[in-house]
């Protein structure tokens, strides 16, 4: 499983430990992705969703300092041994709340930014602008000032200003925690376009397990800094044991499966959509 | 009829005089209730409760607090009659010790040290964080801090108790517990409002939800009533919980009830159907 | 009413290059700090005026300043009347000289009442001139000028998120009143004023704790977007003198090298 040659994130018995901490935030990760995979990483607040998310792009240990053990390599690159700003052009991320990782007073500059700092010529930045702000559908607020923008859009630009740095993965820890429905989905959406228009490798923490069954392919469960799940939705959502262990909810209709299960009512499969749930009741119905 | 004990009254709000917030409200809240708000940001969820809180007042029309007009009471004189839990715990912490957080309402209202000594230990034991009570309230843990915020909020002692968002940037742990508590201080006959957008949690746990769309109430029943309505919903862009779509799905196919609020409910549903099928297949051979 | 505002247009001034109105401010400032001679304060004014209302910014506001500076302005002017040594008195003195210490107080001399109206004249000058710059320049521009004249750039952009800051914190702040206000906290509004010293903590521990956590993770979106990472920083919009820029530059100039000129030469003058 924990193959080398074609993975595009690989960790190989990581632990790391925050500057002045004294328990490691992750413990012996061994994991490895494969590019254009759509990754969510779940498990309770605090268990190293963020660590893992802030590993990936050379945060830790470089700008937070700390004791990292063991190797990471991203799109072949050690990130012990890459300056964050080599590991920018290859892996994005995009923080929780849109207003603090948002700093200048236009779309356009917010996007820019990054590009910039890299010394990008400007014919090519005017390329990854346009291209950015179309991707997140946000072409026409090119000249708006971010803080006039709702919550779905600012954390729209947020990944526009990530992706203009042409990243080959694209790293978001709770992006959604702060939007409402609607602002949610925009991003959701816009982050499924990336990974099947664009095949970048995604790795997102998220809470919203609705949206994780429809979206993703492969969930990581943390758990006190440990890795205890790896394995696509319907296998995780499958067992309950976990679930209750690491405090993450499924989706209700898995809910429901695994509450008529207990009470002796098997599914023809496992659903984790609304739709799979609706034929499996519909075929119990049938044959049962 | 009861009187109400939040009644809002054709209300209308304007920011600035002119930027249209709230159109043509009324809402009666009864004692003992536990009723959810919901709405898109922008609906005026927000706007609607600083009027509750009489941190603005309506341009027209009146709120009623246990009937008496906002306009003639205070904030901190309100304050004792709703209690207001904000959505982020972290911008209203500031004392070095949970004791002291919680402790902090009771003494503006200029109460002896006794007694404000027993309602910030009242008010710890009803959320569960007397074991924190010497603990520096930010050092707690997400989950912890909310219920620090609740229990400073107890220990006022209101009747209604209004949570905005309480579960935003909450794990689901901490999602449960917030709501757990929310519950029993229901039972314990406290008026419950609670504004999210977590849908789910509003079919578990409330009996009543208000839906708010531009400025104005585009629903107004009970919970299971307001998600059977998946029409005006969409107006909104408000999707009901799995739960309730699937049973809407299943409704004329098998003959479920469209208004599943929970898992349980649609579960025990569908084993009872599936029952009464067998027994008829049996009968029939 | 901030003097950091930004409003936005496209007039000439707001068109001209930052550099160019940094510089400009500054030579002004000097100039108006150095002479004395009243037609070329004058001019200065009357550019100052023009160019306010070209550049379509309020009028209110200079009118709210001036309502502010109007009280120390006529204190200035009374002093200088009164204690400037001049010796053309066209004001006998109210207070006999016999008396001691307070004795020939009250002379009024043209001198020094010439002279307190050119210096308030000076401050209305300067307190007119600098919004006219600040308030046509956006904090990004501002701040690209100053990149191009050898700030280092992390500084700058370090100096504008804290200006992009401020109404964020202003909101939070408000915020944070409110929900004290909830808790029946009253001391902001009738409390005496040591119980408001008392009661800071309560509002600036949480605004500081926030501030902090924002700017914590405000770090980690910047050094994500590799700042600071390279010396060779390129700007999508980046500025370049035009020759109205040119011409501007020295305009001022000119105009301020023969204004010292005329000042200490006597030229026109009203006073040397």
């Amino acid at each position: 499983m924990n193959s080398f040659e074609d993975a595009h994130i690989y960790f190989e018995s990581v632990s790391y430990k925050y500057p002045n901490a004294s328990i490691n935030a992750i413990n012996n990760i061994n994991v490895s992705i494969k590019k254009g995979q759509f990754v969510v990483l779940m498990g309770a607040n605090g268990a190293g969703k963020t660590t893992f998310c802030q590993l990936l792009n050379g945060i830790i240990p470089h700008s937070v300092g700390g004791m990292l053990m063991g190797t990471v390599k991203v799109a072949g690159l050690d990130t012990k041994h890459h300056k964050i700003a080599e590991l920018s052009q290859k892996v994005g991320l995009v923080l929780q709340d849109p207003e603090s990782q948002l700093f200048t007073g236009s779309v356009k500059s917010e996007v820019a930014f990054g590009s910039e700092n890299l010394g990008i010529p400007v014919n090519e930045l005017r390329d990854r602008l346009e291209w950015a702000l179309k991707v997140v559908r946000l072409e026409q607020f090119i000249d708006r000032s971010p803080s006039a923008l709702s919550g779905g859009q600012k954390q729209r630009l947020a990944i526009a200003s990530v992706i203009a740095m042409r990243p080959e993965i694209l790293v978001l820890d709770e992006p959604t925690s702060q939007l409402d429905p609607i602002g949610s989905y925009e991003v959701f959406t816009v982050v499924k376009e990336l990974n099947q228009k664009y095949g970048m490798t995604i790795v997102m923490a998220t809470h919203h397990s609705e949206e994780i069954a429809e979206f993703s392919d492969r969930i990581l469960v943390f758990d006190e800094g440990v890795l205890v799940g790896d394995g696509s939705p319907k296998e995780i959502f499958t067992q309950k044991e976990l679930l209750l262990k690491t405090w993450i909810r499924e989706p209700q209709v898995s809910a429901l499966a695994n509450y008529l299960k207990q009470r002796g009512i098997d599914m023809p499969e496992f659903p984790i959509t609304v739709e799979e749930m609706e034929k499996y009741i519909l075929e119990l119905f049938q044959y049962g | 009829m009861q009187e109400p004990v939040i009644k809002i009254e054709n209300v209308d709000y304007y920011y600035h005089g002119n930027v249209k917030a709230l159109e043509n409200v009324n809402i009666n809240i009864y004692r003992n209730e536990i009723v959810g708000i919901i709405g898109q940001n922008g609906a005026g969820k927000t706007t609607l409760l600083k009027n509750l809180l009489g941190l603005l007042k309506p341009t027209r029309g009146r709120v009623l607090i246990d009937g008496i007009d906002t306009r003639k009471l205070s904030v901190a004189e309100l304050a004792v009659r709703e209690g207001f839990v904000l959505q982020n715990p972290d911008r209203q912490l500031f004392a070095d010790t949970v004791d002291k957080e919680v402790a902090f309402g009771p003494q503006n209202l200029g109460l002896p040290e006794e007694e404000i000594n027993i309602r910030a230990r009242e008010a710890m034991e009803a959320v569960g964080i007397e074991k924190f009570s010497t603990v520096y309230p930010l050092s707690l843990s997400k989950g912890d801090r909310a219920k620090v915020v609740i229990a400073s909020v107890l220990a006022m002692k209101p009747n209604i108790i209004i949570l905005d968002e309480p579960t935003t940037g909450q794990d689901y742990l901490g999602c449960m517990q917030i709501m757990q508590i929310a519950r029993k201080l229901h039972e314990q006959g406290h008026t419950i409002l609670i504004v999210t957008h977590n849908m789910s949690l509003v079919a578990e746990y409330t009996d009543r939800t208000i839906v708010l769309c531009k400025g104005k109430v585009l629903l107004d029943g009970a919970t299971r009533y307001v998600f059977t309505q998946t029409e005006v919903l969409k107006e909104t862009y408000i999707i009901p919980p799995q739960v309730t779509q699937l049973a809407q799905r299943l409704r004329n196919k098998l003959d479920i009830s469209p208004k599943a609020l929970t898992v349980e409910e649609l579960g025990d549903e569908i084993i009872a159907k599936l029952n009464s099928r067998r027994k008829k297949k049996l009968v029939a051979q | 009413m901030s003097m950091v505002q930004y409003y936005p247009g496209k007039t000439f001034i707001h068109c001209l290059d930052p550099r160019v109105k940094v510089v400009s401010l500054f030579i002004l400032t000097i100039v108006i700090f150095l002479i004395t001679n009243f037609i070329v304060i004058s001019l200065i004014f009357l550019g100052t005026l023009i160019f306010w209302l070209k550049a379509r910014l309020p009028i209110s506001i200079l009118y709210f300043y001036m309502k502010i500076l109007a009280v120390l302005l006529v204190i200035l002017i009374a002093m200088q009347a009164l204690f400037y040594p001049g010796s053309t008195i066209i004001f006998s003195p109210i207070i006999p000289e016999v008396i001691p210490l307070l004795g020939g107080l009250g002379k009024i001399s043209k001198e020094g009442l010439i002279f307190g109206l050119i210096i308030s004249f000076r401050l209305v000058t300067l307190i007119c001139l600098m919004p006219l710059i600040t308030f046509t320049t956006s904090i990004e521009k501002m701040a690209l000028g100053l990149i191009k004249m050898g700030l280092p750039y992390t500084v700058a952009y370090t100096a504008t998120t804290a200006l992009n800051m401020i109404p964020i914190l202003q909101t939070e702040l408000g915020i944070i009143i409110d929900a004290q206000r909830l808790r029946a906290f009253q001391t902001f509004e009738k409390g005496t004023f040591s119980q408001k010293v008392k009661a800071y903590p309560t509002l600036v521990i949480p605004l500081i704790m926030g501030s902090m956590r924002r700017a914590q993770s405000m770090g980690v979106a910047m050094d994500s977007k590799a700042f600071g990472a390279s010396k060779t920083r390129t700007f999508l919009e980046d500025i370049t003198m035009q020759k109205k820029d040119w011409a501007f530059m020295i305009l001022v100039v000119l105009f301020c090298i023969t204004g010292v000129y005329v000042n200490f030469s006597g030229f026109l003058g009203i006073f040397n």
